[in-house]
């Protein structure tokens, strides 16, 4: 690739407003027990219903937990499946996909029948389904979210390893001898680069957006500490002034979540399409954006 | 000569045998290509019923207990459990009971819900015109909206307003929709109350008419705002860059150069030539029409498959989520397959790129 990807990420205004929402969120999750002196599931002293003060910044909840201490708290849970679900979904959509294109024949049938029957189900009701069963906890749900993320970058991943696999260095790697995994790994995945990075982003978007959906329906862990659990427990309480300081700073941090990942992706896609480079770039949009966002709009319907 | 021609016949023979040779390959394989192209949807069906069977039998303990739930038992008498074990074979062999509930299925026996005492499949198709109701208007609407902003966007690329709508809409796009559902709700119909705060209509009002129209709008309009808000950006980012490749093209030139105004060139010119991709995405997004408002349902209470699903969740209403599962599934595959067989016939390069 000839041009500087990240370079123009972070060139770009709407790249630069992403990376940074992205790194707040990181920020408190990873230094939760810095911004905070108590543990999310500790009963407080204070009185349940608590509106803001110098001891509990966004008040307390119904069981006299500080909400403000939940809500960094949670940003663990998020983020933690966005980023399982984006490393474990690329990982099966390069295997897949890469393995699909490198062998071909009826491998490659095989898989891509199987892809394709995956994409034609509705996933979010399938995952409605399972979650109620198995009522996930953390690492359930990454796997779960996993599972029926991958086709979709499966099928892009296999379309650019097929033209990737026509260029000299991987005809010369196979001339040596080299095996399946030598060349996905060290030959193709590191060519595949910023088309990976966009991928990821758009499953962890996905995979925050589902995560809060499920647990704002009730069918995860009840252990788990979630903002879309936070949430559901908070639309209960409308009609006190609460959800001021309750439900809407849990909306807004799903939601500035959601939007500092959907913004570093366009900033990447950007990037990435060349019929954006002409005229004023910058600020332009591709085709395939307003697809995969439509995408993921679906909300898993697709 | 005679020769000649006898050799000439012969080659074009050959050559005749050889073109009916391949176009029979070739009906063989637009029947191969066809029978794959089935192939998909038999396979997605059969994964989701193999799910729908297999979960409640896989959770430990009894699956009668697995597959109707703890609750269940209590209002079931001897003689129901009876029947029901008979019906899905569940005293036999795993194949017998994947058999037997094959057949249940084909006799359009999706179960009995024990909350609503009544069979799954007339319950869903109560709630179902709801939700599309709901999905529909909101899907035209929001289509609309999109494409008129994302022509005045793309026209305008890199203005002030090109810039400032883009980022506003791209904002929105990152809200989940039950929070802008919940948000809605709490300033227009908590605080502000003018619209109501649930159902679908007002109940045992006895309105008829216009004023039962009138009624069902007044429910229809929260909701639906809070799913239009969160879909226009598909459509607006679509529409603007569609706008932004086609104002390169030759003729917005030739309109320029034959003196045609700036209103005709944005609209008739430009705008129409933006209509083709819009149509062609919105016409993709059918299928999420059925679990498109599924949140939203939720947060409003409006009595659509989505609220169904929750209300069987929260009591555990078995038969009713599988049934629900079953019919989502099977709609969006037969609207998958009839989008699919329409590009087909719409554009044939479809039918040779895969």
């Amino acid at each position: 690739m000839h041009v500087n990807v990240w370079g123009e990420v972070i060139g770009s205004n709407v790249g630069k407003f992403g990376l940074f929402l992205i790194g707040l969120m990181v920020t408190l999750a990873v230094f939760a027990p810095v911004f905070t002196p108590y543990s999310p599931s500790e009963k407080t002293g204070g009185k349940a219903f608590a509106p803001p003060s110098a001891e509990h910044l966004l008040g307390t909840n119904d069981a006299r937990q500080d909400i403000w201490t939940r809500l960094i708290y949670g940003a663990r849970t998020s983020l933690a499946v966005g980023f399982g679900v984006s490393l474990l979904s690329t990982f099966i959509s390069v295997l897949i996909g890469g393995t699909s294109a490198i062998f071909g024949g009826f491998y490659d049938r095989f898989w891509m029948r199987f892809v394709d029957a995956l994409l034609a189900i509705p996933s979010l009701v399938v995952i409605i389904l399972v979650a109620t069963y198995l009522r996930p906890n953390l690492l359930l749900m990454i796997v779960l979210l996993s599972a029926l993320t991958w086709p979709g970058g499966a099928r892009v991943i296999r379309a650019q390893t097929l033209s990737i696999k026509e260029r000299m260095h991987v005809s010369a790697a196979q001339t040596f001898g080299a095996g399946w995994s030598h060349i996905l790994f060290r030959h193709i995945v590191p060519d595949l680069g910023p088309i990976l990075v966009a991928m990821m982003i758009q499953d962890a978007r996905r995979a925050v957006f589902m995560e809060a959906g499920l647990s704002f329906l009730g069918v995860s862990d009840p252990s788990m500490i979630s903002w879309g659990k936070m949430m559901q427990f908070a639309r209960v309480f409308t009609y006190m002034e609460i959800w001021k300081w309750w439900l809407v700073p849990t909306g807004m941090a799903l939601s500035l979540t959601l939007i500092g990942l959907s913004f570093t992706g366009f900033a990447i896609e950007t990037a990435l399409d060349p019929r954006l480079r002409r005229g004023q770039g910058g600020h332009g949009t591709g085709h395939d954006i307003g697809h995969d966002i439509g995408h993921v709009d679906g909300h898993g319907g697709d | 000569m005679r020769e000649l021609q006898a050799q000439n016949q012969r080659s074009r023979l050959k050559l005749e045998a050889k073109a009916a040779k391949a176009k029979l390959a070739l009906s063989e394989f637009i029947q191969l290509r066809r029978v794959t192209f089935f192939s998909n949807y038999a396979l997605a069906l059969f994964i989701i019923l193999t799910l729908n069977f297999a979960l409640p039998r896989l959770m430990p303990g009894d699956p009668f207990q697995a597959i109707y739930g703890e609750e269940a038992l209590l209002v079931i008498t001897p003689e129901l459990e009876a029947e029901i074990i008979q019906r899905f074979s569940l005293d036999k062999s795993m194949t017998e009971q994947f058999a037997a509930y094959i057949f249940a299925l084909l006799r359009g026996d999706l179960g009995y819900s024990y909350y609503y005492s009544e069979g799954v499949l007339d319950v869903i198709l109560d709630f179902l015109p709801w939700t599309l109701l709901l999905t529909g208007s909101a899907l035209i609407i929001s289509t609309l909206i999109g494409l008129f902003l994302g022509i005045t966007s793309g026209y305008r690329r890199g203005k002030a307003l090109d810039k400032g709508l883009l980022a506003l809409l791209m904002f929105l796009n990152g809200f989940p929709d039950f929070f802008v559902g919940i948000l809605l709700l709490i300033v227009f119909g908590v605080t502000l109350g003018i619209v109501p705060l649930s159902g679908a209509i007002t109940p045992y009002s006895g309105f008829g008419g216009i004023n039962l129209v009138k009624d069902i709008l007044h429910h229809l309009i929260t909701p639906m705002t809070s799913l239009v808000l969160v879909w226009i950006s598909t459509t607006y980012l679509l529409a603007r860059n569609t706008m932004v490749t086609i104002l390169g093209e030759g003729f917005i030139v030739t309109a320029r150069a034959k003196g045609c105004r700036e209103r005709e060139i944005e609209y008739r010119h430009a705008g129409r030539s933006s209509l083709l991709p819009v149509v062609t995405s919105t016409g993709l997004h059918i299928p999420h029409l059925i679990t498109g408002a599924l949140f939203i349902e939720i947060v409003f209470s409006y009595p659509g498959v989505g609220l169904l699903l929750y209300n069987s969740l929260l009591t555990r209403d078995y038969p009713m989520i599988q049934g629900i599962l079953l019919m989502v599934t099977v709609s969006v595959l037969i609207v998958n397959l009839m989008v699919d067989l329409l590009y087909q016939k719409l554009d044939p390069r479809v039918n040779n790129a895969r």
